[in-house]
């Protein structure tokens, strides 16, 4: 239970203390509010919180840049709704048999492309995202295509299809807190300090014995893995999926842009970048979406790039050295 | 298949592929010497299918003429791009250079959606509607072959300006202090050029080279704000098949790229084709990451000096 040291250490801490006030109001506050709207936006901001600190165990710790992890989300996503669709296997279990396949062809992308360098990297994982695409559009004696899949709409536990918005909020903080446990256990782990040695300097990491090959396969089937849980959640909390809502480019450039706004590199930026920016996006998108359509993608992007240029280290980063420089 | 059929596939993927190769070759120019790879050039593509769209919408302009348009406002656009984008960025992380032009292609794309719609426009020049018609050469048991006039012409200028190109990049003082500093920034700074002043050119000429390909293809195909991300692919997988870096690579491989498409569209589907674009762009990854002409070792994991 080495991991749990630290965390015990840290809840005396004030940063942590705050944290974890701030953890326990998202927990409960869903409890209060009975408007559908307001329950929608819980669930997403847990949603892409979740994937965007998969994308960083990768993305952030390793520093290799993904524009390929559509893939992944899509791989859960088709694999539970099809096990389910055709052989009526519980998306529980599907669940984990796509992310144990996600994480399978993400040591299988890691083997072949590791070796290259990042700009290539980035291209490489960006065709073989938009190779999902094409597949799920054009498969479609299997996926369908872009007709895409629907869930039957039969509520039970065991089809993990429920009625209300709530059981979906609090599925979705539990797979929030999970990949923000597994972020704090890799950063806080031999994993995260051998990713991070990776990003820093990588022929420095390697003249001290750490296997940059290895490691970076744990991260990116870990990355996977969590993603393509994720990607599970989307379809049963949809109960619709098709090639453009699970497997566009786009999903992966907008995790991304939660874990860059919010912090690389640690287990809360993903999670911060989206608290505070999927709220934003939805509200634009009621109030702005048909009169001025674009101009949310445009304030979103514009922040991106503002952020990148003057607050390299992230919302989260910056305030952490702001109020607490010694952690 | 008969001589007729095949010769007709393959003079129309060579004219397809000279329209990539022009898109090509500003990305390949930018990476070359900054080591940048330009998310937003589709959708600088899709600014210069625009700007001739309008020029000839308000003041009748032929879309031909008006590449003298575009290549000052483009150098303009691409010297402002990079004082306010670029620059800050030389000397960052990579994953920061990556995401900055990416959040550029989302602003440009969306910013052409809220000022000019998500509508379908379309220039139809009634001189060039009628196809040219080849042959028949009945000594080469070839009969006629049907060509695209603005393809035609797409690919004559597109061709031209990528060979003058090549040839001032080669020959003159400015070409060789941009390829200097392509071989090798540290050098180049220690010899006296200002890398930043050339970087700032190699943008504007980067981004110019792809209006011009956006005026050569609004004549051809239809201009929307997505139509940058339909062709930035493809231009991807004809830089890095080409070698990222190599003009002439990508011309070669911009040319390869418009002949497979034509052959697979009409042999396995038009479907297949994105499908078929990635398999060469997977395996050309797998077997030769640096491309056809690509400087070897360059893509492989190696940590650069930032020089700011």
């Amino acid at each position: 239970m080495s991991i749990l040291k630290p965390l015990a250490e840290k809840v005396k801490n004030p940063q942590m203390a705050a944290i974890l006030i701030a953890l326990a109001a998202l927990a409960t506050a869903p409890l209060f509010i009975s408007n559908e709207f307001y329950l929608d936006g819980f669930v997403l901001v847990f949603l892409w919180g979740a994937f965007a600190g998969a994308w960083n165990i990768l993305g952030g710790y390793a520093g290799m840049v993904s524009l390929g992890h559509n893939a992944f989300f899509a791989i859960g996503a088709y694999t539970s709704t099809l096990l389910f669709l055709n052989f009526g296997l519980s998306p529980w279990l599907g669940m984990i048999v796509g992310a144990m396949f996600a994480a399978l062809v993400g040591v299988v992308l890691g083997l072949i492309c590791f070796r290259l360098r990042s700009h290539y990297f980035a291209l490489a994982t960006l065709a073989f995202g938009q190779v999902s695409f094409i597949i799920a559009i054009n498969w479609r004696s299997v996926t369908q295509g872009a007709e895409g899949l629907a869930l039957p709409i039969e509520p039970d536990l065991s089809n993990m299809l429920f009625a209300g918005k709530l059981p979906y909020v609090y599925m979705g903080l539990i797979l929030f807190l999970i990949v923000l446990a597994v972020s704090f256990a890799i950063e806080h782990s031999r994993l995260g300090y051998y990713l991070t040695a990776f990003r820093e300097n990588e022929d420095a990491a390697r003249a001290l014995g750490v296997r940059t090959g290895r490691v970076r396969l744990i991260a990116i089937a870990v990355s996977a893995f969590l993603s393509a849980v994720t990607g599970t959640f989307y379809a049963q909390y949809v109960v619709y999926i098709d090639p453009i809502s699970v497997s566009r480019l786009q999903l992966s450039v907008q995790v991304a842009l939660f874990a860059i706004v919010g912090g690389l590199a640690s287990s809360l930026g993903p999670a911060i970048g989206a608290i505070i920016f999927v709220p934003i996006t939805i509200l634009l998108r009621a109030k702005l979406g048909t009169s001025l359509p674009g101009l949310h993608m445009i304030i979103y992007a514009t922040v991106l790039i503002l952020v990148l240029l003057y607050m390299p280290k992230g919302i989260y980063g910056t305030l952490r050295e702001k109020f607490f420089p010694d952690t | 298949m008969d001589l007729t059929l095949f010769t007709q596939l393959v003079i129309s993927g060579i004219l397809l592929g000279g329209i990539y190769a022009l898109a090509s070759i500003g990305l390949t120019l930018i990476f070359g010497v900054m080591k940048i790879v330009n998310f937003a050039h589709g959708e600088f593509l899709m600014l210069g299918m625009y700007l001739s769209f309008w020029l000839h919408h308000y003041f009748h302009m032929d879309p031909y003429l008006s590449i003298l348009v575009v290549i000052p406002v483009f150098f303009l656009i691409g010297i402002v791009v990079y004082r306010l984008i670029i620059a800050p960025t030389l000397g960052a992380p990579i994953l920061t250079q990556i995401f900055v032009t990416v959040g550029l292609s989302i602003v440009i794309e969306n910013l052409a959606l809220l000022l000019w719609s998500a509508d379908f426009r379309t220039i139809t020049l009634a001189y060039l509607k009628a196809p040219l018609i080849l042959g028949p050469f009945p000594h080469l048991g070839i009969e006629e072959i049907i060509v695209d006039i603005k393809r035609l012409i797409a690919f004559v200028i597109g061709l031209s300006i990528s060979v003058i190109f090549y040839l001032v990049l080669k020959y003159s003082y400015t070409g060789k202090v941009i390829r200097a500093t392509s071989q090798d920034r540290s050098t180049a700074l220690l010899m006296g050029i200002n890398i930043g002043k050339v970087y700032m050119l190699t943008f504007g000429i980067g981004i110019v080279l792809v209006g011009i390909a956006g005026a050569l293809m609004i004549p051809i195909y239809t201009v929307h704000p997505f139509v940058g991300f339909e062709f930035v692919l493809i231009m991807f997988v004809v830089v890095v098949l080409g070698g990222l870096g190599s003009i002439p690579g990508a011309v070669i491989a911009g040319l390869f790229i418009g002949v497979v498409e034509i052959f697979s569209s009409f042999l396995i589907g038009p479907s297949s084709k994105q499908a078929i674009y990635f398999l060469v762009f997977i395996a050309v990854l797998v077997i030769r990451p640096s491309g056809l002409f690509g400087i070897k070792g360059e893509e492989e994991l190696e940590h650069i000096e930032a020089i700011g």
